[in-house]
């Protein structure tokens, strides 16, 4: 078996470490002009006047009028505008950019624009569907006919903020024709794409340059595209170098966020108190602009019965827009909403039938061989029985489960059980993303990976390189991967959806295989490849039948908390976990997902709290945004199961977003343990807490 | 165009104060992100600042009689490591913040800023701190309490700085700080809560509670803890709904973005409670 | 303007300049040192720490005024100590750099931790690092990280 998993040493651990690792506010060029974008300060309405001071010489005003092509957004949908027009959206939306020499300058001038509104009435409710999906499987009309009972819940989340902790920027350039923007972002195809559009310009007018991210857990897949239009615009209005980084609070208030939704599940229940079908609704708050929401509302059905098997479903959901920041991508994508209420539904089903809670999720637990949500095969071997039987065991599960459901002491331990899909749903590897590769050997015989994968911390470089190594039997040295830059790179597809590793790595093994086959020492050689899906994926996007995924990552987790009496404070024990991610390609990397990941989801469930008044986020820097520090977070252990996957390189899956969706889920049952009342909404917050403690 | 000034002796310090308005900065803490502008521009001050931080004068910690008093610019990292702090305080000091903020930020900064959410006056209200106040002609002391009028707004005079503050000698048989944030390191308090208590022979000799973000101003209630002392610790458990009832008319906190009302007062009242049960 | 000295990373600086400035901005714009990040602009993140006198301190929201005649050090000064090279070992072993935009502050707080107390406990460490946010890596290897560094450097500090 392969020991590609044994950890090295992070390719560029040092430059990070020793502070000369160049982000994007680090870059400066001669010349250098700084922009500020001019907001929206009204939720809805139509602007009815804007008021400009006299320009200073070198000053500039660009908006929608300075658009050459499509005041859009390119994504899925053509809803999202560069620049407001006349209509306003949303609180913070986007009406200009101030761009000059100085920000003194900028400033002086942004202080003295006046923009006048007629409001109109806002929507924040979710109540205007702009896109809704159906699916069944099996027969649930029959099933809730038979049901000897039926039981409803309803669950709800809240917003969650990336809060990477290098906002979101670009650095541009032009020269002649052409455009070059260096910035912080996940997807360079997806911003060169969108430019290519707004400036309704020639693709190689158009380089994208990765500038190494400082966290981005999905916040810098789709809205760099915005900036990138936004600065390109300028670009050729000003011809002059531009910077445009956000400020947290402006990150913050603007940039998309994990959509908050609310989930109603239904189960209808046979004589063994076995669910027979399930009939779901997922809504999720879109914010104003759909953006890749209708993705995420796919992703989170997709998940409607998460590590469990249901013969029988029905499963609804809708995108609602409201005139909200746009929400879009978070690491989990739709997943940590869908398995939150998933694994309270089938608690607090367990707790409403007196049956043993372990008992019965293990009676529903997916086996291989089942029928997937979407009528799919799970065709792989599922480890989760020894996975939960591990996780019990480095935990002490049971014990402490008896321990405290019979103390009054306010303490809790939670499990939750989950499965991911790695990569894009369905077929959209296949006619979307069409992944392509290029590797290219000198004639030192040293090898340079040439594609669009990001490194955001995950360890992309590192995993990649290693694999193209192991496969090519050359030393770690002798392999190189720079940041993507689009006239050298071709289109890997975007580093997100958990398929960099299985996909984009995938296919660097196979490119790396050819080099070996065709080895000639001393000569240079270059090698394209393709994307090809697996021979057994099928899949109907309109009725969403078939293999979602090509492939799943599975995991458990258990939290343990403890909730002060005075306070109802939780705090988070200790947290352990078991990931099956096909095979690790570093151990110290996947761990170190699963620690950041675990962190994120966990706290997800408990800590991060945001929400908006008017439509204007209340919590909007980090000081009021509360994410976890060293010691909000509790010690973490991890252990990782092998389960190779055929077509994955050395037999990698996805790891990034797995190890994010069960926290919320876990903490949750554990609070629900501690305070001896039901969770149906998080982050369960101390004040939420009250109120249940008061509704008795 | 502002001309700021870094005044090297407490004499020269007093004498800008004289001329012309000046706003005093110490650890800026406070100031700098209230006053932040955008990032590689100067803050927006809209007077000329006084940048007191480095008066070494103003840098101390020492006993004198029944008395520990703490010069203005010490920094609180400092105080937290010191042998003469009182150990409440150095409880509050504990958690307020992070050891980078603490090494720049001042008891008399706490002060001036006047947020009805500042801990270390939780510490101060309940020990009688004074602070010592000057001005060129003037030296005066003041209370914490007094000089604290409302949300951000102090009896500080424009040509006033606090020099010292003054905390008498205090001995409990136990203290208790409770911090609830949002967090458990480096937060905002949603409501924190001092209490002192002396009990000799099971009678109770000298009680003190101080409460934040709970009203505009800090709560200490002189006038219940008075009806505490000479009671027997039973006594005062038994009667605990009606102290917090007497509390209730001061406990009138507000929603914002960090917590609500409801919780506030719950949390307020049940911290009370176990303060005064574990008498 | 105001003429500000202090010593930065052994060199003494002169500057005449507004001292009301935030000594990040010095930093990064004036004397070209982009160790020191931005990550919150308000004392929040620890990403733009330094040391002053040893001990760590935000930049972002320190004025210039407040450094004067101080001894200063960045990640760049510090990166070239004997201490810096066992930490930089430890973070690497453990794997405990991720994105890497908080690491630099991160670095200079284990400095500072350790200098106050050069045999942490793992909860004094987590308190230590408390200023100090990360998104990435959830602490766990950064706290394994520090455990070994104070192994590593025992009597360095
Ligand atoms: C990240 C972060 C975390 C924080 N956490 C906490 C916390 O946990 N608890 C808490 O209570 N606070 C907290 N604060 C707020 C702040 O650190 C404290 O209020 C601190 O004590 C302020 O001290 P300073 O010296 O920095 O004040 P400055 O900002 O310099 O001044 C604050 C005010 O006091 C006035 N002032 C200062 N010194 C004098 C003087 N000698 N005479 C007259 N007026 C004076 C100033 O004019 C100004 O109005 C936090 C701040 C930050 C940025
Ligand atoms: S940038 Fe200074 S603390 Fe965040
Ligand atoms: S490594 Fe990314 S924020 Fe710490």
């Amino acid at each position: 078996m392969s020991t590609i998993n044994k950890s090295v040493p992070k390719v560029e651990a040092k430059d990070k470490i020793s502070g000369k690792m160049k982000y994007v506010s680090d870059y400066h060029v001669e010349g250098l002009h700084y922009a500020k974008t001019v907001r929206s300060t009204i939720a809805k309405g139509v602007i009815q006047s804007i008021e400009l001071p006299p320009l200073p010489e070198g000053v500039t005003i660009v908006d929608y009028q300075d658009i050459p092509g499509k005041n859009v957004v390119k994504m899925i949908y053509e809803d999202w505008p560069v620049f407001a027009e006349k209509n306003i959206s949303h609180y913070g939306e986007p009406i200009m950019l101030v761009v000059g020499p100085s920000k003194e300058m900028v400033q002086a001038v942004f202080d003295k624009i006046k923009i006048t509104y007629q409001e109109e009435t806002p929507i924040f409710d979710m109540v205007q569907s702009k896109v809704d999906y159906h699916f069944t499987k099996g027969d649930p009309q029959t099933a809730f006919q038979e049901a000897k009972k039926t039981i409803k819940y309803t669950y709800e989340t809240g917003y969650q903020e990336q809060a990477y902790i290098e906002p979101q920027g670009f650095i541009g350039t032009l020269e002649d024709e052409k455009v070059t923007l260096i910035g912080s972002i996940q997807a360079p195809y997806y911003v060169k794409n969108a430019v290519i559009d707004t400036l309704s310009c020639k693709p190689e007018d158009v380089r994208i340059i990765q500038a190494t991210v400082g966290g981005a857990f999905g916040g810098k897949e789709e809205f760099p595209s915005l900036i990138g239009c936004q600065l390109a615009v300028a670009l050729k209005k000003v011809k002059k170098p531009i910077k445009l980084i956000y400020e947290r609070e402006e990150d913050m208030e603007v940039t998309t966020k994990r959509h908050p939704s609310k989930i109603t599940m239904e189960a209808a229940i046979d004589e063994e108190n076995n669910i027979t079908a399930i009939k779901s609704h997922v809504g999720i708050d879109g914010g104003a602009f759909l953006g890749l929401s209708s993705v995420v509302l796919s992703r989170a059905m997709i998940a409607a019965t998460s590590a469990y098997t249901i013969n029988h479903l029905q499963v609804d959901g809708d995108v609602y827009i409201t005139n909200t920041v746009p929400n879009g991508a978070f690491r989990g994508f739709g997943a940590p909403q869908m398995i939150f209420a998933v694994e309270m539904f089938i608690n607090h089903l367990a707790k409403d039938l007196n049956e043993d809670v372990h008992d019965f999720r293990l009676r529903h637990l997916a086996k291989q061989g089942d029928k997937t949500t979407t009528s799919g095969t799970f065709r792989d071997p599922i480890l989760m029985p020894e996975m939960i039987k591990k996780a019990c065991q480095i935990s002490g599960y049971h014990k402490k489960k008896a321990l405290y459901e019979s103390s009054e002491k306010m303490k809790g331990i939670g499990m939750s059980w989950f499965l991911h899909g790695c990569g894009f749903t369905g077929s959209g590897e296949a006619d979307h993303i069409k992944a392509k590769v290029k590797l290219r050997k000198d004639e030192a015989d040293h090898v340079y990976l040439e594609i669009a994968a990001v490194d955001m911390g995950q360890g992309a470089k590192t995993t990649l390189m290693k694999v193209a190594a192991e496969v090519l039997e050359l030393p770690l040295e002798a392999i190189h991967f720079a940041n993507p830059d689009t006239d050298i790179v071709p289109d890997s597809g975007p580093t997100v959806a958990s398929r960099t590793a299985m996909v984009v790595g995938g296919l660097v093994a196979r490119a790396a295989q050819e080099i070996n086959e065709n080895w000639q020492s001393g000569k240079p050689q270059i090698v394209h490849k393709s994307y090809k899906q697996p021979d057994y994926m099928e899949w109907d996007q309109a009725t969403f039948n078939g293999d979602a995924y090509p492939a799943y990552s599975w995991g458990v987790n258990v939290v343990e908390v403890s909730v002060d009496p005075a306070s109802l404070e939780v705090r988070v024990e200790h947290i352990w976990s078991v990931y099956d991610v096909g095979k690790s390609l570093d151990d110290n990397i996947v761990i170190g997902q699963a620690d950041g990941g675990t962190a994120q989801g966990v706290a997800y469930g408990y800590l991060e709290v945001m929400n908006h008044r008017n439509g204007k986020l209340l919590q909007k820097n980090m000081t009021d945004y509360v994410i976890p520090t060293a010691v909000d977070m509790a010690k973490t252990e991890t252990v990782l199961f092998d389960n190779p996957f055929a077509y994955g390189p050395y037999g990698a899956k996805g790891a990034g977003e797995l190890t994010l969706v069960g926290g919320a889920p876990a903490v949750a049952i554990a609070i629900e343990m501690a305070i001896n009342k039901r969770v149906s909404k998080i982050p369960a917050t101390p004040e939420y807490l009250m109120e249940l403690m008061n509704n008795d | 165009m502002v001309r700021h000034r870094i005044p090297v002796t407490l004499e020269e310090a007093l004498e800008h104060l004289n001329e012309t308005t000046y706003k005093i900065i110490a650890g800026g803490t406070d100031l700098m992100v209230q006053n932040r502008a955008w990032s590689e521009l100067p803050p927006k001050f809209d007077a000329p600042l006084l940048f007191c931080f480095n008066l070494e004068a103003l840098k101390y910690v020492k006993e004198e009689n029944a008395f520990i008093k703490i010069g203005s610019m010490t920094d609180l990292e400092t105080l937290l490591h010191h042998p003469l702090t009182p150990e409440i305080l150095r409880k509050v000091i504990y958690e307020m913040a992070s050891p980078a903020i603490r090494k720049v930020s001042t008891l008399s900064g706490n002060i001036g800023n006047a947020s009805p959410a500042a801990d270390s006056l939780l510490a101060l209200y309940a020990l009688d701190a004074k602070v010592e106040i000057k001005s060129q002609k003037e030296t005066r002391l003041s209370t914490v309490s007094e000089l604290i009028l409302g949300p951000r707004k102090t009896a500080l005079k424009q040509n006033e700085i606090i020099t010292e503050i003054i905390i008498p000698k205090s001995s409990f048989t136990q203290t208790c700080f409770v911090k609830v944030g949002g967090r458990r390191a480096d937060a905002i308090s949603k409501v924190a809560f001092v209490g002192c208590a002396s009990v000799e022979n099971n009678v109770i000799k000298d009680i003190r509670m101080t409460i934040n973000a709970v009203a505009a101003r800090l709560i200490r209630r002189q006038d219940i803890e008075k009806g505490l002392c000479e009671k027997t610790p039973d006594e005062v458990k038994q009667n605990v709904n009606a102290i917090l009832e007497a509390y209730s008319t001061s406990i009138q906190p507000i929603d914002d973005q960090r917590s609500n009302k409801d919780y506030r007062k719950y949390t307020a009242n049940n911290l009370i409670k176990a303060f005064l049960n574990t008498l | 303007m105001t003429k500000i000295t202090f010593t930065f990373n052994g060199k003494p600086i002169e500057l005449h300049t507004d001292p009301s400035r935030r000594f990040l901005d010095v930093i990064r714009n004036d004397l070209k040192h982009t160790g020191p990040k931005e990550g919150c602009g308000e004392g929040e993140c620890g990403a733009c720490a330094v040391l002053i006198n040893g001990h760590i301190v935000n930049s972002c929201i320190l004025p210039l005024a407040n450094v004067h005649h101080q001894e200063v050090m960045t990640i760049e000064g510090f990166s070239k100590t004997k201490r810096y090279a066992v930490i930089e070992e430890a973070f690497i072993k453990e794997g405990a750099v991720q994105c890497g935009i908080c690491i630099p502050g991160m670095i200079i707080a284990v400095e500072s931790l350790l200098n106050r107390n050069p045999n942490p406990s793992d909860e004094e460490i987590r308190v230590g690092l408390s200023g100090n946010l990360c998104r990435c890596t959830g602490y766990n290897m950064i706290v394994k990280a520090v455990l070994r560094a104070k192994e590593m450097g025992k009597g360095l500090w």
